[in-house]
C-alpha cells in the first residue's frame, strides 16, 4: 500500500515539473550549511559566492526561470526580544530571560533558550512563567526599541536583496529565484546573514528552500542560529519526519484536531486522500494538506498594506465600572483617529471587542462612511460598546479596531463639520505632533484628579478587606 | 380604434418619453406604453410610478376612442428599423389585439387593457401652487445645478434640485453637501414664495425633453406632486417629501482672498495634476502666491508628484488649500465665462467659484465647494 502511494507521488511530482534533472546536484538529506568560513573556499559551485568559470556542463544543472523552480530564503530573528535586550546589556547573555508584561495577568511575548529548558514557552501567563522559572530575569520589554532594531535588519536586507517581504517584526522573506545563476543562493545567503550579526549584532536562522512554507520550517529546524537549505528533491524527505505541529497553519486547535484522528508526522499528513482533510477543515484543509506535500505558491509581496489599526487593553482587575470603561473607550478611539490623521487614512469599519471574566469574547462591527474625525468614530465605538455588553458580567478586555482603509484626508461637509471644530482638530494635530499623543486630549477620556483619588482609595479598601479576611482563614487553619 | 400615424414621428415622441421606463419594474404594465386616443389627439404615456411622461401627437386620420397599453421594447425595436412611412395602426378593443400595417408589411402584437395603467396623481386644489416659466430658464437652472446633487440614500432630500420660487426671482440649488450649485434667475417670478424638491431622475428626464421645445412652461405642485406643462408633452413626478437643509447659512460671506484665473488653463491644468492624486482621495493642493497658482498633487503608494504653476490675479497672503481633483474638474466646466474667480477665506472654510461675467444680466451662478482637511 505504502509502496504504490510512493510510486504514484513521483509520478505526480514529475508531472508537475518538479523534474530531477531540472534541480542542482543531489545534496545529502536536508544538508546543514552552518559551516566554518574556512570550509567555504573549499564548497561547491553553488556555495561560494566568488567568480567561477562555467563550464558548459554546468548549464544542465540550472533551474528554469518557471514559478515551480524558485529560490525562497526565509530569515528569522532567534528569541528577537531577548536578542535586542542582551545585545543592549550583556550580562543577560546566558541566563533566562523572560520579556513580558509585568502585571500578573501578561503573557510570556519572548523567552530566552535557557528559559525554554525549564519549560516556559511564549504567551504563556507570566505568573505560571514565574513560578516555573523565577531566577530568570523579567523585562516589560520596550516595543520601540524592538521596532528599531528590526527595521536595521529590514534596511540591510532591503539594500542586498531585489524582492522581500517584511512578514513580521523579526520574519523576513526574498525570493532568490534566478540568482543561483549568478551568485549561488546559499553562498549569497550565508554571506547575508553573516552581514546582519555582524552590523547588528543580533543571532538569525535562515531557512532555503522552494517556497515560503518550506523554507520557513527549514529556518525553525535550523534554529538556533543556524542555516539550512532543503533543495527540491529534498523536500519531502525533509518534511516527513517532522511534527505536523513545524507547518506555520497548524494552531494548537488543529494540531489537536489531527493528533485525535492519530496524525503526529507531516508524512501521515501528506498520504491522508486532500478531500478528506477538506471534508474535516474546509479550504483549510485542504491548504494544510499542500503545506504537508510540500506546496505553496503564494509569492514574496514585497509591500502589503496596513489592513487595520487597533489597540486594546486588558485590566489590571475585571471591572465593570461603566464610567471608566466608557473612558477607555474615547481614549482609545481617540488614539485610533489620530493615528488614522497622521497616516493620512481614513477607515470606513469600525471594531469593538469585549472579553468577560469568564474569556466569553464578543465583538460587534459598523461600517460608517469614510473618516478619520474622534466625534464621529467615538460616537459609534460607544453606542457599539453599550450594544455588546449585555452580560452583567466583570469585563477583564476591551478593544477598539478601525478597518476598511484607504489613504486620504477627510473631505469636509458643508453641513456638519463647522469651520471652528475643523481649525481644533488641526490645532490639536499640530500640538500632539510637537509635543507627543498625549499632549492634549479628550476630557472625557481622562480620569479626573478626583476620580483617580476615588478609584485609588477603594482599590485599597478591597485590598485590605481582601487581606484580613486571607488573616482570618490563615488563622483558622493554625487552630 | 384605428389610427394613422407617420413612422419617424412617432418613433421621436416615443424615444423621447421611453427613458422613463425602467429596466425593473415592479409592475409589468409599465413596460408599456399607454395610448389614449380621443377626438383628433394621440396621447401616449410612459411611467415608473414616480415619474410620468406624456406626450400628444395631432392625428388627421383617426377613427374611434379607447386606451390600449402596447408593448414598449417591441414597439421602439421595429420603429427604429422603419424608413419614413405611414403606419396604420387597427386595435380590436374586445381582444386588445394590434395590427400594425406598413407599406409592405404587416405586424401583430397584443396589447393590454389600458385600465390597469396607473392613473396620474391630481394636484390638491388647497395646496396647489403654479408659476409660468421660459423652457431656456427651467432647462439651463436644471442642467446647471443636476451635477451636484447626492447619491446619498440616507438624506433623500439631498437627491434633488431645490427650486425656489419667489416675487423676485426663481432659485435652483442642488448639494451634496460637499458642493453646492445656486443658479438664481430674476427674470422669471412667481406671485408669492415657495418651492419644491424635485428628484434627479425627473430632472434629467426634463433635460432632454425641455430643449424639443421653446416657449413658457406652466409649472404646477402641491406638497406631494408636480406637473410640467409643456405645449406637447407633460412631465408628472412625485416630489421629495422633507425640508431642504438651510444652504444660506453655509455660504461664507467675507472671503477676503480673491483669485482670477483663466477657467479653461486651470481646468486643463487639473486634468494633469489630477492624474497624480491619490486614486482614493483624489486631492490637489491649490497654493496661492501674489499672482500665482501653484496646482500640486501627489500619490505616496506609487511614489509619483506633480505641480504645475500658472499665472493669475491675487493679491494677498500665500495660502494653500486642498480640494477634491474631480469636484473642482466638475465645477470649473460647469461654468461658461472665460475666466473664474474664487473667492477664499481661509483652509477649513469653503471656496466659491463665480464665472467672471455673465452674458445675462438677469443670472446669477454661484458655486460652492467644500476643501479637504490637509496639515498645513
Amino acid at each position: 500500500m505504502k509502496k504504490s502511494l510512493k510510486v504514484e507521488r513521483s509520478d505526480v511530482l514529475r508531472s508537475c515539473g518538479f523534474d530531477s534533472l531540472t534541480a542542482g546536484p543531489s545534496l545529502p538529506h536536508g544538508r546543514d550549511l552552518s559551516f566554518a568560513p574556512a570550509d567555504r573556499q573549499a564548497a561547491g559551485p553553488h556555495d561560494g559566492a566568488q567568480f567561477q568559470t562555467f563550464r558548459p556542463s554546468d548549464f544542465q544543472t540550472f533551474r528554469p526561470l518557471t514559478m515551480d523552480a524558485r529560490s525562497i530564503l526565509h530569515l528569522d530573528l532567534d528569541t528577537f526580544f531577548v536578542s535586542v535586550e542582551r545585545v543592549r546589556d550583556s550580562r543577560l547573555n546566558g541566563r533566562p530571560v523572560i520579556i513580558g508584561g509585568s502585571s500578573d495577568r501578561g503573557v510570556v511575548s519572548s523567552c530566552s533558550y535557557e528559559a525554554r529548558s525549564f519549560g516556559v514557552s511564549s504567551a504563556m501567563p507570566m505568573k505560571m512563567a514565574r513560578a516555573m522559572c523565577p531566577e530568570a530575569v523579567f523585562i516589560r520589554g520596550d516595543m520601540e526599541m524592538y521596532t528599531k532594531y528590526s527595521r536595521m535588519v529590514t534596511d540591510i536586507i532591503a539594500d542586498k536583496a531585489p524582492l522581500y517581504e517584511k512578514a513580521s517584526v523579526d520574519e523576513h522573506y526574498i525570493d532568490l529565484t534566478g540568482m543561483e545563476r549568478f551568485h549561488g543562493c546559499a553562498g549569497w545567503s550565508h554571506e547575508l546573514r553573516d552581514t546582519i550579526i555582524r552590523e547588528t549584532g543580533l543571532p538569525i536562522s535562515i531557512g532555503l528552500s522552494v517556497n515560503k512554507t518550506v523554507s520557513k520550517i527549514a529556518a525553525g529546524e535550523a534554529k538556533p542560529n543556524g542555516e539550512r537549505e532543503v533543495a527540491q528533491q529534498q523536500v519531502l524527505p525533509f518534511l516527513d519526519p517532522l511534527s505536523i505541529r513545524k507547518i506555520p497553519m497548524i494552531g494548537q486547535k488543529t494540531y489537536h484536531t489531527l493528533r485525535s484522528m492519530g496524525i503526529s508526522t507531516i508524512h501521515t499528513l501528506r498520504v491522508i486522500p486532500a478531500e478528506m482533510l477538506g471534508s474535516l477543515m474546509g479550504q483549510n484543509g485542504m491548504e494544510i494538506w499542500k503545506k504537508a506535500n510540500g506546496i505553496d505558491n503564494t509569492p514574496v509581496i514585497s509591500y502589503s498594506e496596513q489592513k487595520s489599526i487597533s489597540t486594546e487593553h486588558t485590566f489590571d482587575r475585571d471591572t465593570t465600572d461603566t464610567v471608566m470603561l466608557n473612558q477607555m473607550i474615547v481614549s482609545m478611539t481617540e488614539k485610533l483617529a489620530y493615528e488614522l490623521r497622521r497616516q493620512e487614512k481614513l477607515a470606513s469599519c469600525l471594531t469593538v471587542r469585549i472579553r468577560y471574566s469568564d474569556f466569553d469574547t464578543h465583538t460587534l462591527q459598523q461600517r460608517v462612511p469614510y473618516t478619520a474625525f474622534d466625534h464621529v468614530l467615538i460616537s459609534e465605538a460607544q453606542s457599539l460598546f453599550r450594544r455588546l455588553w449585555q452580560r452583567r458580567m466583570l469585563i477583564r478586555l476591551i478593544g477598539v479596531k478601525v478597518s476598511g482603509l484607504v489613504r486620504g484626508v477627510q473631505q469636509l461637509n458643508m453641513f456638519e463639520d463647522t469651520p471652528e471644530m475643523v481649525s481644533l482638530y488641526m490645532t490639536m494635530d499640530r500640538l500632539r505632533g510637537r509635543f507627543g499623543r498625549h499632549a492634549i486630549r479628550r476630557a472625557a477620556g481622562v480620569m479626573t484628579a478626583a476620580e483617580r483619588s476615588e478609584r485609588e482609595l477603594r482599590k485599597a479598601s478591597e485590598l485590605l478587606a481582601e487581606k484580613s479576611r486571607m488573616e482570618e482563614r490563615l488563622r483558622g487553619w493554625r487552630y | 380604434m384605428k389610427f394613422v400615424v407617420s413612422s419617424t414621428e412617432l418613433l421621436g415622441h416615443l424615444q423621447a418619453i421611453s427613458r422613463v421606463i425602467s429596466t425593473k419594474n415592479t409592475l409589468p404594465i409599465l413596460d408599456n406604453f399607454l395610448f389614449n386616443i380621443s377626438g383628433n389627439d394621440l396621447e401616449i404615456t410612459a411611467s415608473d410610478l414616480e415619474s410620468t411622461l406624456i406626450t400628444r401627437m395631432h392625428l388627421d386620420n383617426i377613427t374611434g376612442s379607447g386606451t390600449v397599453a402596447l408593448p414598449a421594447r417591441i414597439l421602439l425595436d421595429t420603429l427604429k428599423e422603419f424608413s419614413e412611412q405611414p403606419l396604420t395602426f387597427d386595435i380590436n378593443p374586445d381582444t386588445m389585439a394590434v395590427v400594425i400595417n406598413s407599406e409592405n408589411g404587416r405586424f401583430s402584437i397584443v396589447g393590454q387593457n389600458g385600465i390597469d395603467f396607473p392613473v396620474l396623481p391630481v394636484i390638491k386644489k388647497e395646496k396647489r401652487f403654479g408659476f409660468n416659466v421660459p423652457s431656456e430658464v427651467l432647462l439651463t437652472g436644471i442642467s446647471r445645478t443636476l451635477f451636484a446633487t447626492a447619491d446619498d440614500e440616507l438624506r433623500p432630500v439631498m437627491g434633488g434640485i431645490l427650486v425656489e420660487a419667489s416675487t423676485t426671482n426663481l432659485t435652483f440649488v442642488a448639494s451634496d453637501a460637499h458642493k453646492l450649485v445656486r443658479y438664481q434667475r430674476s427674470d422669471a417670478k412667481a406671485d408669492d414664495n415657495a418651492s419644491f424638491i424635485l428628484p434627479k431622475k425627473p430632472a434629467s428626464l426634463l433635460k432632454n425633453i425641455l430643449p424639443r421645445e421653446s416657449g413658457v412652461v406652466s409649472v404646477e405642485f402641491d406638497d406631494r406632486n408636480a406637473f410640467f406643462n409643456l405645449s406637447d408633452y407633460r412631465v408628472v413626478c412625485r416630489l421629495v417629501e422633507g425640508n431642504y437643509p438651510n444652504y444660506n447659512s453655509v455660504i461664507p460671506k467675507n472671503n477676503p482672498r480673491k483669485v482670477r484665473i483663466d477657467r479653461l488653463e486651470f481646468y486643463n491644468i487639473l486634468r494633469r495634476v489630477s492624474v497624480f492624486s491619490n486614486q482614493a482621495s483624489n486631492l490637489v493642493k491649490l497654493q496661492f502666491t501674489p499672482n500665482q497658482i501653484t496646482v500640486s498633487a501627489q500619490d505616496v503608494d506609487f511614489s509619483i508628484s506633480a505641480y504645475e504653476r500658472h499665472k493669475c490675479l491675487y493679491e494677498g497672503d500665500d495660502m494653500e488649500i486642498g480640494f477634491k481633483s474631480v469636484f473642482l474638474i466638475e465645477i470649473l466646466s460647469n461654468i461658461a465665462s472665460q475666466d473664474v474667480v474664487i473667492e477664499l477665506a481661509d483652509p477649513t472654510r469653503a471656496g466659491l467659484f463665480l464665472p467672471s461675467e455673465t452674458s445675462n444680466e438677469d443670472e446669477d451662478l454661484l458655486m460652492l465647494l467644500m476643501p479637504m482637511m490637509i496639515n498645513a
